[in-house]
């Protein structure tokens, strides 16, 4: 019981405090947003003036993913330095990975909120383009399947954070074949998202992402003790 | 007998896949049709003619009056008269009534030696109209003579020869597998002991793993390109293998990526931990709930069980045998390897 409540408190005190260090260090923040909307300018100003809603959905999964990949793969980064030892000391690892976990998903939320936006501003909404389709599962879609990329991206800078002397590469070698099935699936959705399915035939999508965001934490949850301990 | 055992395992993987290959390549094929032309009928007389592969469903010189050829529309049978039989060819006449159940066309050859030929949509009558088909163009189903074809592979319409790629692609994934799953429980075992010789074990087995894995994509890509017409088509079973294999040899750069680090073994293990659970989940889970070309999607993930008959079962089961024996002999040497070579540099 207690042990728990240390790990919960640890959770929740490590939330805070990677939310402290973001909005300080405003500079990282700041580039993330930066990146996911220069990518998006660059997706307009290559797909000529008509997108197609395949060309849209493509897009909008190759800047959310690399935008993930910024955001998330300096997750670790703090803990290459002496702060790792100072958080072994201190931390439960259990709630360490909770709290990086629960910053990853905010991060990942407002980070898809800049993505869309950014999307509806230059591209356009894509509702409409060929079919009158399905904003909110488009919109459920996009945040689900930044949320089971992401997951899995914190499991993976995790490990490559590790390396020592290694650099943000590796997390990215490691982690885009991991993120082959989200991607697959969220693709999927995306699509029949903005086509003319009725969205019961889609609905097995965000259950298949959920449940992949949810697995891909929970094994994160369980292996990330043996990679914290010394 | 000091590894008398050794000798007898390794000898008999040998043997079963010399078996294997001499018999999955000189086995013959049974004869199935592949196609009828012409394929587009109208409402007269036609001449038709059904080409076949595999073994020759008939002798030189066989006599058309022994074979019978009935198309079936619906649920009603249409007469035929052959003229004409080769080894692998039959050729008839066909008159098209005005009124057919279905425009479609099933051919059924019956044969007094290799047993009824089936062959589906053989042709399209396209400007029938629908009803029952008039009385004097019908046709009686004729005996079924059992087929004496001797040991021989089963046809399977698209499949064809390449049925003989069974024995290759299917049993190299089980190895694959099978070695992935011993380097599972290896890793366990080195996250629960912290013991190097558990690491020795899980690398070994994913080294092997992954030769393995690239092998079952190669022969997945030829047989791709002969059943479905392309080397790479996208679909949940291909992109598990291929993400399966991207994610085994992110272990290895991962490894090499650590370099001398003493903590290399429990970082890998907790990689290849992770690394096996997405397999499972990529291999065996996804692929059944989303639409697949690849068969095999309801229970086994290698075949159906209506593709295996028993003479390819016969040299099946020793192809699995004889595969994950040879895979498993490779992760032992490899075992030996790194053992040598973790007490050279240990020393």
């Amino acid at each position: 019981m207690a042990a728990t409540q240390h790990t919960l408190r640890t959770a929740a005190t490590i939330a805070r405090m990677e939310w402290r260090l973001e909005w300080r260090q405003g500079h990282q923040l700041a580039a993330v947003g930066l990146f996911a909307v220069a990518s998006v300018y660059v997706a307009f100003q290559a797909s000529d003036q008509r997108t197609s809603a395949s060309a849209w959905t493509a897009m909008l999964w190759l800047v959310h993913l690399f935008s993930g990949f910024t955001a998330i793969g300096r997750l670790f980064d703090r803990e290459r330095s002496q702060v790792r030892r100072y958080l072994q000391w201190t931390a439960a690892p259990l709630g360490l990975m909770l709290g990086k976990l629960f910053h990853a998903v905010i991060t990942t939320t407002a980070l898809t909120g800049i993505v869309l936006g950014a999307f509806v501003l230059f591209l356009g909404w894509p509702v409409g383009i060929e079919s009158p389709g399905k904003p909110g599962l488009l919109i459920l879609g996009a945040w689900l399947g930044g949320l089971s990329m992401t997951t899995t991206l914190v499991f993976v800078s995790a490990v490559a954070s590790q390396v020592r002397g290694g650099s943000g590469a590796l997390g990215a070698v490691l982690g885009l074949p991991l993120l082959i099935p989200q991607l697959i699936l969220a693709t999927r959705l995306s699509r029949g998202a903005l086509g003319d399915e009725p969205w019961t035939m889609l609905v097995e999508y965000p259950l298949f992402l959920g449940a992949l965001g949810a697995g891909t934490a929970t094994i994160a949850c369980i292996l990330f003790p043996y990679i914290w301990r010394e | 007998m000091k590894g008398g055992w050794n000798w007898i395992w390794k000898g008999s993987s040998i043997a079963l896949l010399a078996y294997v290959i001499l018999r999955g390549f000189s086995t013959p094929l049974q004869p199935g049709l592949v196609s009828a032309t012409p394929s587009q009928l109208t409402l007269e007389e036609h001449t038709l003619t059904l080409l076949a592969v595999g073994q020759p469903f008939a002798r030189e010189n066989a006599q058309a009056s022994d074979f019978e050829l009935v198309l079936r529309s619906g649920d009603q049978l249409l007469a035929t008269v052959l003229t004409d039989v080769q080894p692998h060819a039959a050729t008839a006449k066909v008159r098209i009534p005005s009124t057919l159940p279905s425009r479609a066309l099933d051919a059924f050859l019956f044969t007094p030696d290799a047993g009824t030929l089936f062959l589906g949509n053989a042709c399209f009558v396209e400007d029938a109209a629908k009803g029952d088909i008039p009385t004097e163009f019908r046709a009686q189903a004729p005996a079924e003579a059992a087929p004496k074809l001797g040991f021989s592979f089963p046809y399977q319409p698209n499949i064809m020869e390449s049925i003989r790629n069974l024995l290759w692609h299917v049993p190299m994934w089980f190895a694959m597998f099978f070695i992935m799953g011993l380097g599972f429980v290896a890793s366990l075992a080195q996250l629960r002991t912290d013991s190097v010789k558990w690491d020795l074990r899980a690398e070994a087995a994913v080294r092997t793993g992954v030769i393995f894995g690239l092998l079952g994509l190669t022969t997945g890509s030829l047989w791709a390109r002969w059943t479905w017409g392309a080397w790479w088509v996208s679909d949940p079973q291909l992109n598990g293998a291929l993400v399966t294999v991207l994610l085994y040899s992110g272990y290895l750069i991962l490894r090499a990526a650590l370099g001398e680090d003493d903590r290399v073994g429990r970082l890998a293990a907790v990689y290849n931990v992770f690394a096996f659970v997405m397999l499972v989940i990529l291999l065996m889970v996804l692929p059944r709930y989303t639409e697949s070309l690849h068969p095999g999607k309801d229970g086994n993930p290698g075949f159906n069980s209506y593709d295996l008959d028993n003479s390819l079962r016969a040299v099946f089961y020793p192809a699995v045998i004889g595969w994950g024996a040879l895979c498993y002999w490779m992760y032992t040497l490899r075992l030996r390897m790194n053992r040598i070579a973790y007490s050279l540099l240990s020393r």
